[in-house]
């Protein structure tokens, strides 16, 4: 599994990094660092809620 | 009260208001988030209200979580340039960054990100618990009750201002009573408080400047923006908006929350018994029990889910309707303090996405684990009725807890 990662589109709530801050890294401003995410298959339901968490939709899933 | 506007079709014309409508005014035991997420959800995604602020501005509601989305991504379409806090005290200028719009408005955030950034967050936890404590030890020394607002939240979001400005502790209460003045008071008492306020900034800015050590208002004076220093203008319309932008807000957050567990007593006892559930638990208050309507001003005309929207028109997105929208999220009625995916919009969405939003949820979170760990089992005090209201930030008063035997 792959996670998206919509840079431009991060506002910085950090949930993703709240919910698996060992998947996903931010930067000193608090977003989410470029550069799209291969998920460990044994992290992927943690990646995925933490995508799903997103408020403003910068994450998304790729099977 | 406005003439409609000729392009605002009849049909989508609203009679609920978040200032007048029941459950909006101060009304007994109330649930004005459920109220107004029911009263505006029952209609089309888009309505028109006559009575969009306390001075009865008509405004276009976004009741569903997609379109304030979209709206609140584009800051360039909708505006968030405006002045209402200097105008209320007979001024006119912007609160940075609240009221700036892009670009200039990225410029103020990567200024300020880093200093509320969730790792900048980690390290304010032992001071914002050495708070915490603090006040709820006091509570207990006094007896077995108390009004969670005066005694407890409001106090509580003042003090982490102040420590995040370096102001020393026994100045709390005269802030305390300053800030309550100018958010809760007569147009008078708001403007002499708001000068007090002000006029403590800038004195507390020249002492920096004269005197720098390692603080907010140091790196404040310190930093370049657009190439050059700040304007002392500018330090004080950002400075002042860190102090009120946190205390309402996070007061009334608190407030809700404890509501909430004083009403439903099995939340309360399943909180207390596993404390590692409060951090989720938050979220979902903050879901439920939002608080703000972000407003916006549209530059260019534009449609929106199929209503037009002209230049001038003012838009508003009430986070506590979004955050009940059934098609962002299951069952919203139901508060379900484990709930996952919950992509809520408390603290809005896109480049105004609240900048305290980290200290915030670390205020919550921390409050309540120390308020549940050292108070025993609570109920809203007998003979007692906590008035809840709507506006412009929703609140709850009068919220006396007993915990006698
Ligand atoms: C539970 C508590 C809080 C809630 C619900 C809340 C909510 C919000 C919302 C909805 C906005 C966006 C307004 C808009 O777009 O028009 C916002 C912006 C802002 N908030 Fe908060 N807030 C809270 C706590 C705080 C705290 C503790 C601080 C200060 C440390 C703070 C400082 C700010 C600032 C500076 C902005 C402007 C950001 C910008 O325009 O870029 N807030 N807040
Ligand atoms: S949850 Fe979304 S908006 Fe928030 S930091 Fe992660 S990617 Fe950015």
């Amino acid at each position: 599994m792959k996670i998206i990662v919509h840079r431009e589109r991060c506002q910085g709530h950090a949930r993703c990094w709240a919910l698996a801050p060992d998947i996903f890294d931010l930067d000193d401003e608090g977003f989410v660092v470029s550069g799209n995410i291969d998920v460990n298959p044994q992290d992927e339901d943690r990646a995925w809620r933490a995508a799903k968490s997103c408020p403003e939709r910068a994450l998304t899933v790729e099977k | 009260m406005e003439r409609l506007p000729e392009h605002v079709p009849q049909e989508l014309v609203t009679g609920f208001s978040l200032y007048s409508s029941p459950e909006m005014v101060p009304t007994p035991m109330g649930d004005p988030q459920a109220a107004a997420a029911k009263a505006l959800l029952a209609g089309p995604p888009i309505v028109y209200t006559p009575l969009a602020t306390r001075d009865g501005v008509g405004a276009w509601v976004i009741t569903r979580a997609e379109d304030q989305r979209r709206i609140l991504q584009d800051g360039v379409t909708f505006s968030s340039f405006r002045n209402t806090f200097s105008a209320a005290i007979g001024e006119s200028w912007p609160l940075i960054p609240l009221e700036i719009d892009p670009p200039d408005h990225s410029a103020w955030r990567s200024l300020l990100n880093p200093l509320l950034s969730p790792r900048r967050v980690v390290a304010l936890e032992g001071q914002v618990r050495a708070r915490a404590v603090e006040l709820i030890e006091g509570i207990k020394a006094r007896g077995t009750e108390c009004d969670v607002m005066t005694d407890f939240a409001f106090p509580f979001a003042v003090n982490i201002f102040l420590q995040f400005l370096g102001i020393p502790d026994d100045r709390l209460m005269e802030f305390v009573g300053w800030a309550n003045d100018m958010l809760h008071s007569t147009p008078e008492a708001r403007t002499a408080a708001a000068h007090k306020v002000l006029g403590f900034l800038d004195d507390l800015a020249d002492l920096r400047r004269r005197e720098p050590t390692d603080d907010f208002m140091t790196f404040v004076l310190d930093a370049d923006i657009f190439g050059r220093k700040m304007t002392p203008h500018e330090v004080r319309a950002m400075s002042i908006l860190l102090f009120i932008g946190g205390l309402d807000t996070v007061a009334a957050a608190i407030g809700f929350d404890l509501y909430h567990l004083a009403r439903f007593p099995a939340d309360q006892s399943d909180l207390r018994r596993n404390p590692e559930k409060i951090l989720l638990a938050a979220e979902e208050f903050l879901r439920a029990y939002a608080t703000i309507t972000p407003l916006r001003t549209v530059t260019a005309d534009v449609e929106v889910n199929g209503v037009l929207m002209k230049k001038g028109d003012i838009v508003s997105c009430p986070s506590m309707v979004a955050n009940r929208d059934p098609m962002e999220f299951p069952n919203p009625e139901k508060i379900d303090l484990q709930r996952e995916d919950n992509r809520h919009t408390a603290f809005a969405y896109g480049p105004h996405r609240c900048l305290g939003s980290h200290l915030a949820r670390r205020e919550i979170v921390v409050g309540l684990e120390e308020f549940l760990a050292r108070i025993p089992a609570f109920r809203i005090k007998p003979g007692t009725t906590p008035m809840t209201f709507g506006g412009y930030v929703f609140g709850v008063e009068n919220l006396i807890l007993d915990w006698s035997a």
